[in-house]
């Protein structure tokens, strides 16, 4: 009966690790769409979200029934409620991508400044570091790790002004429209990695019980 | 062992804020040690739950604040159990009306051979009171106290052991409610009983706990983790050693945060 339950969290605790797979996949592909202005691969994230909201929700129907029938207490109590708002923040991140993605159909028709371009693969690829970072401490339970996805994330902020900085130098009219949608796309990337770092807070607590909270800027309060 | 526990130091940080002060506690079967070294305060009111696996000697802790360990005649207690600051194990302390104070409720229901009326007025009766109306009133007073009155105003002279398993707790509850306890003592009391019968206890010893500080030794860890305000985690680690107090702390925290690994695998099924 217990080696049931045992083996249930185990297996819930893979599906979750396979969301934040997909979910470091959409990021990559939508940062493609935009860099390359490529609206086919902007069309696959978009057409993919729905699939990754059901995965989502699956965890959380999962994690109630499991809370319901077995009474699960400390660590494996711990688990699965941070499985559950895990996969919510996986959720959003998801949404996220989309929204690049619907940044990326905006701006494929037109070719803007190749700094502006370079400044979004760089922060991209940051990004990148920190979700692969994030999904390694969540599978390993790796504490030290957790702690450093703050410091991971400092550099994406600060292309994000970078980016903002490189906006004002802008003349034409149409550059700031086509600009207006780069921003917020950038503003996107950062926000996934601010959801990173949060995660990294519920894999500490995950693991210890202590809530750390390492950062005030949470995703939540950004929006 | 000091249980990793703040609350397990407040014997001495806040004497007066406990009910129950257990200091430097060891408990003997003549050469066995059952007990160790066990420091705890129980707060007044409220609920305290023990935990922990068969034989660790909850039952065998429970049973020291009445003195009903007494009954055995190889028992001995080393340490200090106070209530309310007064040792109860000193010279002259009279262990029957400690057992008024301290109530108790057992694993299996055990009304007297007698009527409803007489189970309740059984205490009241031997501390004094002999007049019907007093009577009345006390017997009315405690079965409404222990939720039984409307199910058996109308069969008061009817045999205790004619009712159901659930309302013969119930009505020992009532007995104990009787002669005005401070603390009552229940040991297992809903193993024996239906679901129904185990939520109308549990409802009742939430009422309860605004005037009585109450004690639960309890397998049922889902029941611990629901009635109780504060958890104490026993156990006994090897087979001939003493039990010790691991763990003692807010109910929340333990089936939550653990602080002790011992605790965590106990109370997540790994043993016991």
């Amino acid at each position: 009966m217990r080696e049931g339950f045992r083996k249930e969290l185990k297996d819930l605790k893979a599906e979750v690790v396979g969301i934040g797979r997909s979910v470091i996949e959409v990021t990559k592909l939508a940062t493609r769409a935009l860099v390359d202005g490529d609206v086919d691969i902007a069309a696959e994230v978009i057409a993919g979200d729905d699939d990754l909201d059901t995965r989502c929700l699956g965890i959380e129907e999962h994690s109630l029934e499991i809370i319901a029938t077995q009474f699960p207490v400390a660590r494996d109590l711990r688990l699965l409620h941070s499985l559950a708002y895990i996969s919510m923040h996986f959720e959003r991140m998801g949404d996220l991508a989309v929204n690049i993605s619907k940044a990326a159909r905006r701006t494929a028709n037109r070719r803007g400044p190749q700094t502006l371009y370079d400044l979004i693969q760089a922060q991209g690829n940051l990004v990148h570091r920190v979700l692969e970072a994030m999904l390694e401490a969540l599978e390993k339970k790796d504490l030290e790790l957790a702690h450093r996805l703050q410091a991971l994330d400092e550099p994406i902020d600060h292309l994000f002004k970078q980016f903002f900085r490189e906006l004002a130098r802008l003349q034409d009219e149409e550059d700031i429209e086509w600009a207006s949608s780069m921003v917020l796309a950038s503003r996107y990337l950062e926000r996934i990695a601010d959801h990173a770092v949060d995660i990294g807070e519920r894999i500490t607590y995950m693991v210890t019980g202590e809530f750390e909270q390492v950062g005030e800027d949470t995703p939540e309060a950004n929006t | 062992m000091t249980p990793s526990t703040a609350a397990s130091s407040g014997a001495s940080a806040a004497p007066h804020a406990n009910k129950i002060t257990v200091r430097d506690l060891d408990f003997f079967y003549g050469d066995f040690q059952a007990l160790t070294d066990i420091t705890v305060g129980i707060k007044e009111r409220g609920i305290t739950a023990f935990i922990g696996p068969s034989g660790c000697g909850k039952s065998t802790f429970l049973r020291c604040f009445n003195r009903m360990n007494d009954l055995i005649p190889s028992a001995k207690v080393g340490g200090t159990i106070l209530i309310d600051d007064e040792d109860i194990y000193a010279v002259g302390v009279d262990p029957v009306d400690l057992r008024r104070r301290v109530g108790m409720i057992f694993q299996q229901p055990n009304p007297f051979p007698m009527s409803i009326y007489d189970n309740v007025a059984f205490g009241p009766r031997l501390h004094g009171v002999t007049k019907k109306a007093g009577l009345d009133e006390v017997v009315q007073r405690s079965l409404e106290r222990a939720n039984l009155w409307k199910e058996v105003k109308d069969i008061l002279p009817r045999g205790g052991l004619t009712l159901s398993g659930g309302q013969q707790q119930r009505l020992c509850i009532a007995r104990v409610l009787a002669v005005e306890p401070d603390i009552m003592l229940m040991d297992e009391p809903c193993s024996a009983i239906d679901p129904t019968s185990v939520q109308k206890i549990e409802d009742l010893m939430d009422e309860l706990k605004d005037r009585i500080t109450i004690i639960i030794v309890t397998h049922n860890m889902q029941q611990a983790a629901r009635v109780s305000d504060e958890t104490a985690f026993f156990l006994q680690e090897r087979t001939g050693e003493p039990a010790e107090l691991v763990e003692f702390g807010r109910t929340a925290d333990i089936f939550t945060s653990p602080k002790d690994r011992r605790t965590e695998d106990y109370i997540t099924g790994r043993f016991g």
